[in-house]
């Protein structure tokens, strides 16, 4: 069942009737991030700090690695008699190495979880829900669910149009 | 919630529904190219043939096409990487800096600064691969085992430093940008009416969907890639800085170089977002959404730049004379009162003076000047770089080494044409991308409930709780969304 509104201080407020109802809000769909969804609807702080804080790490320790190898412990150059193991200036390297692995890692784990991918078709509940509307999916695949009654709840709390769609589980 | 400033105009103005928001801004790449930008590109495309002769030129004959001698063997090149890498810096600044300080002005600007800082950067390293001379040995900056006993590359070295720095700052900044383009791109896969678009934009758009999982985890990417731009910006032109201030050259062996690198990029890049927004809120028709006020905000940033950029200019003075070092003294002299002293007194013109006039208000609402004055900026900046890199080269220690440098029609051709190479990827950028996230637009105009409470509160002020009682249902804690 889909609930379509049309502006996003009613879908959250909707949506926190909903679950307070007890039914199965499946997710929200919208143009653009309403801030506090989440919360309502439960979803837990993403780990892509933890992710990203992980690949930080690799940057830099490879990056220390790899100048600590080459530098000293492989092949000395002696540049006007300076140390060559000289860890202020691996400073920059490091910083920017571990920039480096964050970003891409970050934003790689950010494409693997949330399944993007180049050239992927997309499962759209709504083509206007990229442009001005904002859609509610609840889950009612327990066949319990009162339908009347939730379609009566979407239209009090402001659904302009209500659907039903199947989907395979 | 967040708090609203009374101070400040709507961020985007004309009552926009978020309808109105998708028609404004999808317009310039849905509908036929208009003549306008057709003649642009045009432009565009001669500039980057006239590019792609000289550079190609220099790559056949050798750096001895150039103006370089024995004494100066680093000019024009240098200089024209290091302003437009300097240019390439507003556009991180902005998406980033100005996202951890939560300012909601940077939403309508960030897309095309970001796209400028790209192109920009893509420029400053054609000039480093030019300026090697021997470019298909480009990659051994890069530590690769290789032939000569694995002899690796020097990471003390700050040129070693600047290959990592810039690449990744390229990188970085193409993937955050692309990160932002991804909802926008699906928003046009949505609108899109023939195949081949629809293909394109549906194979970039990655199947968004708009899912609310989808968006809470991309809230906390764009906020940890801001936090991890905002010290690359820095480091970038911190490090270009040391490619000059580690040597021994009295004029660069300064350590004011890297924060006044910084302030410089800051400076010209914002010069270049003005040049360009300028324009393009009225070609493109943006007048609601880049408003004075974000010009404003953006004159005001030009002008703290350019002071801080001023500053650094005399505190180098200062230090030089009170360091008592003579060669240092004389290198700043020179600077100012020797041959080139028409170079100075323009990087000094139009970096620390001309900006002072943005503490006019007229001069910070009137389009037609800021874009004469982005322009002021813009040579400033390249003059900065001039006087920095020749009048400390061009008088060696020796006076038989004593030279004067002046480019040749190829170097002159280059640096013209790498205009050319810039703005042909604007055109197509222009063209094919929205040039505002529409999705962070959406986000900040007010809602309907917001303003109904507005009117409300207004309401109560004016006439007393009695006739306000009515829409009594609107407040709480809906009013999360602005």
């Amino acid at each position: 069942m889909l609930g379509v509104y049309n502006d996003p201080d009613v879908i959250y407020n909707a949506t926190k009737k909903l679950i307070k109802s007890g039914y199965q809000v499946r997710d929200v769909y919208s143009p653009f991030a309403i801030h506090g969804i989440d919360r309502v609807m439960g979803i837990k702080r993403s780990r892509l700090s933890i992710v990203a804080f992980c690949f930080a790490l690799f940057g830099i320790t490879s990056a220390i690695t790899l100048m600590s190898y080459t530098g000293y412990f492989d092949w000395q150059v002696n540049v006007g008699g300076k140390p060559a193991l000289h860890l202020p200036t691996f400073i920059p390297i490091t910083f920017e190495l571990g920039v480096l692995c964050t970003a891409f890692g970050l934003v790689g784990c950010f494409f693997i979880v949330n399944k993007l991918a180049w050239g992927k078709n997309a499962d759209i509940i709504d083509i206007k829900v990229t442009d001005d509307l904002f859609v509610v999916a609840i889950d009612l695949i327990d066949h319990k669910t009162d339908e009347a009654e939730l379609s009566s709840l979407l239209k009090n709390t402001g659904a302009i149009e209500i659907r039903k769609r199947e989907v395979d589980v | 919630m967040s708090y609203e400033s009374p101070l400040r105009g709507n961020l985007v103005e004309g009552g926009k529904t978020y309808h109105d928001i998708t028609l404004d801004i999808t317009r310039p790449l849905e509908n036929k190219a208009s003549k306008g930008w057709w003649i642009g590109f045009s432009i565009a495309s001669v500039f980057l043939a006239l590019w792609i002769s000289a550079t190609t030129y220099t790559l056949l004959v050798g750096i001895g096409a150039w103006g370089l001698n024995k004494t100066v063997g680093w000019a024009f090149d240098i200089t024209n990487f290091v302003f437009w890498i300097g240019i390439g810096h507003a556009g991180t600044l902005i998406s980033a800096i100005l996202l951890l300080f939560r300012q909601k002005w940077r939403m309508s600007i960030n897309r095309s600064a970001e796209a400028m800082t790209i192109f920009a950067v893509l420029c400053a390293a054609s000039f480093i691969v030019s300026h090697m001379g021997r470019p298909w040995v480009a990659y051994w900056p890069i530590p690769l085992p290789n032939a000569f006993g694995t002899l690796w590359v020097n990471f003390n070295s700050p040129l070693v430093w600047d290959v990592f720095a810039i690449s990744t700052y390229f990188s970085v900044s193409l993937v955050f940008w692309y990160c932002g383009l991804i909802p926008d791109i699906a928003t046009i896969r949505d609108r899109a009416t023939t195949k081949l678009r629809k293909f394109w934009y549906g194979f970039f758009a990655m199947g968004w969907n708009g899912s609310s999982r989808t968006w809470h985890r991309y809230e906390l990417v764009s906020l940890i890639l801001a936090a991890i731009s905002t010290p690359l910006v820095l480091s970038v032109h911190s490090i270009v800085s040391m490619d000059f201030a580690t040597s021994l050259v009295p004029g660069w062996h300064t350590t004011i170089f890297p924060p006044y690198f910084v302030a410089g990029a800051i400076f010209s890049g914002f010069g270049m977002v003005l040049t360009l927004l300028v324009v393009g809120r009225e070609v493109l028709g943006q007048k609601e959404y880049i408003t004075e006020e974000h010009l404003d905000a953006m004159c005001r940033i030009v002008m703290l730049t350019g002071t801080m950029v001023g500053l650094a200019y005399i505190t180098e003075f200062f230090i030089a004379a009170y360091s008592g070092v003579e060669y240092e003294q004389y290198a700043f002299l020179n600077r100012a009162f020797g041959p080139y002293w028409w170079a100075y007194w323009t990087m000094m013109t139009c970096n620390l003076l001309a900006p002072q006039i943005f503490w006019l208000k007229w001069a910070r609402k009137t389009p037609w000047f800021i874009f004469m004055m982005s322009i002021v900026v813009n040579i400033g900046m390249w003059f900065e770089r001039f006087v920095i890199i020749v009048t400390s080269l061009h008088r060696d220690f020796l006076p038989s080494s004593w030279v004067m440098y002046a480019p040749t029609i190829i170097e002159i051709c280059i640096l013209i044409g790498s205009f050319g190479l810039f703005f042909f990827f604007y055109f197509l950028f222009v063209r094919f991308l929205p040039t505002i996230n529409m999705a962070e637009i959406k986000g900040i105009i007010k809602t309907k409930h917001s303003l109904e409470l507005e009117k409300h509160y207004s309401e109560l002020l004016t006439h007393g709780p009695a006739k306000a009682n009515h829409s009594n249902d609107m407040k709480g804690e809906s009013v999360h969304a602005n």
